[in-house]
């Protein structure tokens, strides 16, 4: 179970998606990719332990709601691995359980290095 | 001008909203349910953009308060969802939103024209 989800979120498609902030730029120019960037490097790591706390509690619900947003806003800034293990954590969730979502967790702390990573480059890179 | 309502708890979605919606609506924005059903009691939108995952009282039971409202009911309600499962949509319109719009936005044109469309028909 654990295996199976957690392979679920980390199948070989791209971890990130350079095209998503391209069209942050389009929809609001570089003023907009960076506010974007900002608040999601401020709140990814909080909305992790928020799911992580869910875990800790033993409530599904919560630990949905936490990994759902974290998802949206991974999806949105293109940072696809994170988005797809919130995924497949919010799917065990939803069905009431928490099985495997600890693994998920340990691996979307992971990824999210490796995005705040790429996207401080992205920032140093387009900084005007 | 044409006002729009947003109920969204996430910062950075409201962020984006902002800027692909401000220049040709005004936006009221709330980040939960009771302040969204106080306030549009208030502002009396002429369109709402409804998430549905929201912490307490989530998008579904929003919209169900808005239709059992006399004043609200009329209001086209565009559900905004991270779901994206198939038959959501479907779900959706049967449950009573008029729309139904998946996140991440990647083509603003369907927001846009979805939001079009409903003022179009008030």
């Amino acid at each position: 179970m654990t295996s199976t989800a957690s392979n679920a979120g980390t199948t070989e498609l791209p971890a990130t998606d350079p095209d998503a902030l391209a069209r942050l730029e389009r929809f609001g120019g570089r003023k907009l990719l960076h506010e974007m960037i900002a608040l999601y490097l401020e709140n990814a790591p909080g909305r992790l332990a928020a799911a992580a706390a869910g875990v800790a509690a033993g409530d599904p619900s919560a630990t949905e709601n936490a990994l759902h947003s974290l998802k949206s806003s991974s999806a949105q800034l293109g940072a696809l691995k994170l988005s797809r293990l919130c995924e497949a954590g919010e799917a065990i969730a939803r069905g009431g359980s928490l099985t495997g979502i600890a693994e998920l967790l340990d691996d979307g702390r992971h990824e999210l290095r490796v995005v705040e990573a790429w996207l401080a480059g992205v920032r140093a890179e387009r900084a005007t | 001008m044409t006002t729009i309502a947003v109920v969204e708890d996430n910062a950075d979605n409201r962020l984006l909203l902002q800027a692909l919606l401000a220049d040709r609506y005004d936006l009221v924005e709330f980040d939960n349910g009771v302040d969204a059903l106080m306030g549009l009691s208030t502002s009396l939108p002429d369109l709402v953009l409804l998430d549905i995952s929201l912490p307490g009282m989530d998008g579904n039971e929003i919209l169900s308060r808005i239709r059992a409202d006399d004043r609200l009911r009329p209001l086209p309600v565009i559900a905004l969802t991270a779901h994206a499962m198939s038959g959501d949509r479907e779900k959706y319109l049967s449950a009573g939103f008029n729309d139904y719009i998946t996140k991440p936005i990647v083509d603003e044109t369907i927001l846009i024209d979805a939001i079009e469309r409903w003022l179009a028909k008030r």
